[in-house]
């Protein structure tokens, strides 16, 4: 005989190692030189990378700006929504 | 002309009377918007227990175009959005807050004076978020587009909007000013 093991439940997202994305959202209103100033801020970018992430939001509407688990994702939407970017996060679905 | 200056370390902001009137009263309208005192009112917020019995069993999308601008769903799905929005929103709402209530205080001391002046040791990283919010919420307003500097600048001075729009674009040079002094 043997003992039950209960099933463990199991990540779908951790087995697959399937990231998560940080998306900015470009609008009219947040300065060029703020939105690069808050991506040096948070993430720590040197100026030419910051910068050069601002202009994909700016002429693409869009950017990823950071990958990782969820949870970090969350955490990075909510600093730059405390800093007033307009960010979502999804599954990153280039995978 | 208002600016800001760096002295050492530390940032100054020189304002007018009338200057600072314009941003004590934008930050009063936004921090009644916010919902001033609705959060973290009655106790100790840093205490795990209080924060685990306030915590809400939904928190609705906020109706006004302003809040739901300075407030966004996080998730495109509704419901991983609302979800989100129960645990995050009373800090969101809360650091929006304390920045508001900051700028109010030095604008405060300044303005009681009856006259224009320097507010010193000013914390950059509060103002530029403060300035950012408030831009935002009168951007939403003024339905703000990339035409609208133009539009404004065609505007008689005797259109009622013309005055609004100019406090909305000095603020972005104030704004503008702050990055550069950090610069």
């Amino acid at each position: 005989m043997v003992k039950t093991i209960t099933t463990p439940e199991l990540n779908i997202d951790q087995l697959l190692d399937k990231p998560w994305v940080t998306i900015v959202w470009d609008d009219p209103v947040n300065l060029m030189s703020y939105v690069t100033h808050v991506f040096i801020k948070l993430f720590g970018f040197s100026k030419e990378k910051a910068h050069e992430l601002m202009m994909q939001v700016h002429k693409q509407g869009r950017a990823v700006v950071s990958s990782g688990s969820r949870e970090e994702m969350e955490r990075d939407v909510q600093s730059l929504h405390e800093h007033g970017l307009w960010a979502t996060l999804q599954r990153d679905d280039k995978i | 002309m208002s600016s800001f200056e760096k002295v050492g370390d530390s940032f100054s902001l020189d304002l007018t009377l009338d200057e600072a009137q314009i941003l004590i009263n934008l930050t009063e309208q936004l921090l009644e918007l916010l919902g001033e005192g609705d959060f973290f009112h009655h106790y100790d917020n840093s205490d795990p227990l209080a924060q685990l019995l306030s915590m809400p069993a939904e928190i609705v999308t906020p109706e006004d175009p302003v809040l739901l601008r300075l407030l966004p769903n996080a998730y495109s799905d509704p419901e991983a959005a609302s979800d989100f929005r129960r645990y995050t929103e009373p800090q969101l709402r809360g650091s929006k807050q304390r920045n508001l209530r900051l700028m109010r205080e030095e604008l405060t001391i300044l303005v009681d004076e009856g006259h224009g002046g320097v507010i010193e040791n000013i914390d950059s990283g509060i103002w530029l978020k403060g300035l950012n919010d408030l831009r935002i919420a009168l951007s939403v307003r003024l339905e703000i587009n990339e035409e609208s500097f133009d539009k404004f600048e065609l505007m008689p001075d005797d259109e009622p909007a013309k005055s609004v729009h100019a406090v909305y674009f000095w603020l972005g040079w104030l704004q503008e000013n702050l990055l550069e002094s950090l610069a």
